[in-house]
Formats: structure tokens, C-alpha cells, sequence
């Protein structure tokens, strides 16, 4: 139904074809770096998967503050999907730094403030879906999801900092800043990042498409 | 005016049923008890955990004191009548807060020397910087507290969901209240710890508004 329709399904068929070829391009196209080899591969996939579960949590931010001024479905709809898909990206980037991790530092797991961030707003939005499924009155449940949305969010910036004064030792992230990359590394993370962000879209789509309707069948019941 | 009402109220309701620090000051002596058999007493352990420990103990007693003034509210439908009275929704969560201040604070002068005692530990600290502080961590620790127990009090299963929501969001409060309380019993220079303060008082401002903020939208049915 949803790809019943030609732009929706015109927009899998290209989100299918990039993410082929960006992993295409990330194992064949990209350097090796001398002192990490295949194990710095994994940074095109990781630093895009946190961009883009940053950017979910963050829609989700704005679309709870939209939901309690305006008590709009729509707003709901979007915060759910944008909560579904970023816990999805930030899985991805809690599997792969420490897959990274483990060559490069020696061990999977030494609270890097960045992926500590990250475990922490994962934790806080497994609450969330806990709230979601388990919160009762579906209109309350609406509304307290919205808060937890907004407050993880704006909890985000006190977690990095606490936890970067925690362990002062531990917050050099071994990366080099990324206007210091060469061209060979950055480009083929730029394209990474367009990527992702376009299966984001693509997936917030079809999410919210899903959503509405589940919404529509459980209000008919 | 209200505000003071308000407060009355729940130091009333305890002043009569002693429910809250009875329950909080019980809980935290079994904890001592099992932190003490868990340490084997021994003496490195303890003297270097035992700012966190004092702080791990203190975040489990909050929860049980803090769900149990919601869950008062709850079981007698106090809240719905709080409601329908013509105050500020934003007034309810400052009151919560405070009284959970004051709470907090008679308890843990109740428990500091059983504390102390039964681990063994022999401090010689400056006690007024010391007592400023942890009323510093008190107030913040009830801010968060009674926005999350809020946003969880109306759930289904409001008292796994609370410490669910609760200890991920916190992380940063504890982080910083075991890092001052450290300072402070290592006798280590202001200077080099002020940073807790600043992020204690960033987060009592973040949790405050919000919890100002959105308490109406959070009670509202």
C-alpha cells in the first residue's frame, strides 16, 4: 500500500542502491590507514549511524515540543518514528565502536564520553518504549512521551560534559578532526553521511506511514 | 502563598503518617548492612568507595521515598482533587521537590553517623563544605527525581518504570555528587572541583524549568 505509490517506492529503490554502493565504495574505494587497516573501515558506518541517531533523538526533541503546544497526531506519529529509528542507529553505533574499539584501544569498552553519551540516551529511551508500552492511557502516554523526548535531549550536552570531567584521561577520541582528514578519507565519509541521512528520511517515511496506520486500526477496534 | 500551602500539605501528611522517612531511613540502614558484608570490611574498599557507595545508597532511597509520595497521591486520587484547585500545575512539582528536599535531607542525618560507624570509616573533613554541598546534590537530586516519578506516576507499572527512567537520566548528578563528596574527604583545593558545582547547578536549572515547565502537561488528563 505504502509503495503502492510510485515516489514512495522510487525513493527505497534509490536508498537500496546508495547503501550498496557507498559499502562498496567504503571497502574498495577508500585507503587503508597504515597503523588501524580494516578495523578504520568502520568509521564510515559508525560516525554516520551516530549522526543519524543524534538527528532521530533531536526530531523527536522538537516533535514532542510540537506535540504539547499543538496536541497534533501528526507530532506524535513523528517523535514515535523518530524515538524507533534513532534506538535503531544508536544500536548500531553501541555495536560498532566497540567493535572498533577492541584492535584499536585494546578493549571493547573504556567510557569514551561520545559512546558513553550514547549508551546513556539509549538507556534513557528504553524507558521511553517502556513508557510507550507499558504507560496505560494512550493519551497520557502521548503527552509523558513527549517529555521524556525533550528531556533526554536536553540531558545530552550534561551527560558529554560529566562524563568528560569523569575521565578526563579517557576523552581523547583517537580520530583526527575531520578538516584534517585527506581528501581520500573525507569524501567517501561525506558521501557515507549523505547516505545514511537519506535512509534515514526514506525509513522515517515508511515509519510513520506504519505508525498511522496501526494507530488507525487500534482507534477502529 | 501557594507555594507554602503546598508544602505544608506534604510535610503535613508525613508529620502524620511518618510513612516517607520511615520507609527511606529503614531501607538505607538494610543497605548499609549489605554493603558492609558485600566490602568484607575492608578498609581500601571502603575509604575509596565510600563517597559512591554513600551516593548509590542515597539514589536507592530516593526512589522509594519519592514514588511513595506519588504513589500517596495516587491511592487515595489526591492528585485529581490538587488539580480541580485554581494553583499553577508548575507550583505542584516545586513543592514535591522541596518537601522531597527536606525529606531527603532529615534522613540522611539520621543515617550519616550509622554510616560512618558501621563501615569504620574515620573522617576529618570540613564539615560546613561538606553539609553546603550535599544540600547543594539534595535539591538537585529532587528536582529530577519528581519530574521523572510525575512523568512515571500515572503508568501502569509506575514503580519499575520510575528507576527505569530515573537512573539513566541521573547519571550525571551521581557522577558529580561522588566526585565533590571525594573532594571534600581527599581535603583536595575548591579550585579543582568546582566543576561538579557548575554542572550541579546546570542540571538543577535544566530539571527545574522543565519540570516547571511541562509538570502541567505531564498532570493534565
Amino acid at each position: 500500500m505504502f509503495y503502492e505509490n510510485k515516489k514512495n517506492l522510487y525513493l527505497l529503490i534509490v536508498a537500496i542502491f546508495l547503501f550498496a554502493l557507498n559499502s562498496l565504495n567504503i571497502f574498495y574505494g577508500t585507503p587503508m590507514v597504515p597503523d588501524q587497516h580494516w578495523a578504520q573501515k568502520i568509521f564510515y558506518l559508525h560516525v554516520p549511524s551516530a549522526w543519524v541517531g543524534f538527528l532521530s533523538y533531536f526530531i523527536a526533541m522538537i516533535s514532542g515540543f510540537l506535540f504539547l503546544s499543538t496536541k497534533k497526531d501528526k507530532w506524535d506519529i513523528t517523535g514515535t518514528a523518530c524515538a524507533e529509528i534513532g534506538t535503531l542507529f544508536m544500536s548500531l553505533v553501541l555495536i560498532t565502536g566497540p567493535i572498533w574499539a577492541t584492535p584499536i584501544w585494546g578493549k571493547p569498552w573504556i567510557w569514551e564520553p561520545r559512546l558513553t553519551t550514547t549508551l546513556i540516551l539509549f538507556l534513557t529511551y528504553v524507558g521511553y518504549f517502556m513508557m510507550r508500552s507499558f504507560g496505560g492511557n494512550i493519551e497520557r502516554v502521548k503527552k509523558t512521551s513527549a517529555v521524556i523526548a525533550i528531556i533526554a535531549f536536553l540531558n545530552v550536552p550534561i551527560i558529554f560534559f560529566s562524563v568528560q570531567f569523569w575521565s578526563p584521561e579517557l576523552q581523547s577520541h583517537p580520530q583526527v578532526e575531520m578538516n584534517q582528514q585527506p581528501t581520500g578519507i573525507l569524501i567517501p565519509f561525506l558521501i557515507s553521511l549523505f547516505v545514511f541521512s537519506f535512509i534515514f528520511f526514506v525509513m522515517l517515511s515508511y515509519r510513520k506511514y506504519v505508525i498511522s496506520i496501526n494507530k488507525n486500526l487500534t482507534n477502529n477496534v | 502563598m501557594d507555594l507554602l500551602k503546598l508544602i505544608h500539605k506534604e510535610l503535613r501528611a508525613e508529620i502524620l503518617n511518618k510513612e516517607i522517612i520511615i520507609t527511606m531511613l529503614s531501607f538505607g540502614l538494610s543497605i548499609i548492612v549489605i554493603i558492609s558484608f558485600t566490602s568484607n570490611l575492608s578498609k581500601q574498599i571502603i575509604e575509596a568507595y565510600a563517597p559512591g557507595l554513600f551516593w548509590l545508597m542515597i539514589l536507592f532511597v530516593t526512589v522509594l521515598g519519592v514514588h511513595r509520595s506519588y504513589a500517596y497521591e495516587k491511592e487515595f486520587n489526591a492528585i485529581d482533587l490538587i488539580l480541580s484547585a485554581p494553583i499553577d500545575r508548575g507550583l505542584i512539582f516545586i513543592a514535591k521537590a522541596l518537601s522531597g528536599f527536606i525529606f531527603i535531607t532529615l534522613m540522611q542525618a539520621l543515617i550519616v553517623f550509622p554510616y560512618f560507624t558501621f563501615l569504620s570509616i574515620d573522617i576529618d573533613v570540613n564539615f560546613f563544605l561538606l553539609i553546603l554541598s550535599t544540600l547543594l546534590i539534595n535539591l538537585t537530586l529532587m528536582f529530577v527525581s519528581n519530574l521523572i516519578s510525575g512523568i512515571s506516576m500515572r503508568a501502569r507499572i509506575s514503580e519499575i518504570l520510575f528507576p527505569v527512567l530515573l537512573f539513566p537520566l541521573i547519571s550525571p548528578l551521581i557522577i558529580a555528587a561522588t566526585n565533590i563528596t571525594n573532594s571534600i574527604i581527599n581535603q583536595v583545593p575548591y579550585i579543582e572541583w568546582q566543576v561538579w558545582i557548575y554542572l550541579l547547578i546546570s542540571i538543577l536549572i535544566v530539571f527545574g524549568l522543565s519540570g516547571y515547565a511541562l509538570f502541567d502537561f505531564i498532570l493534565e488528563e
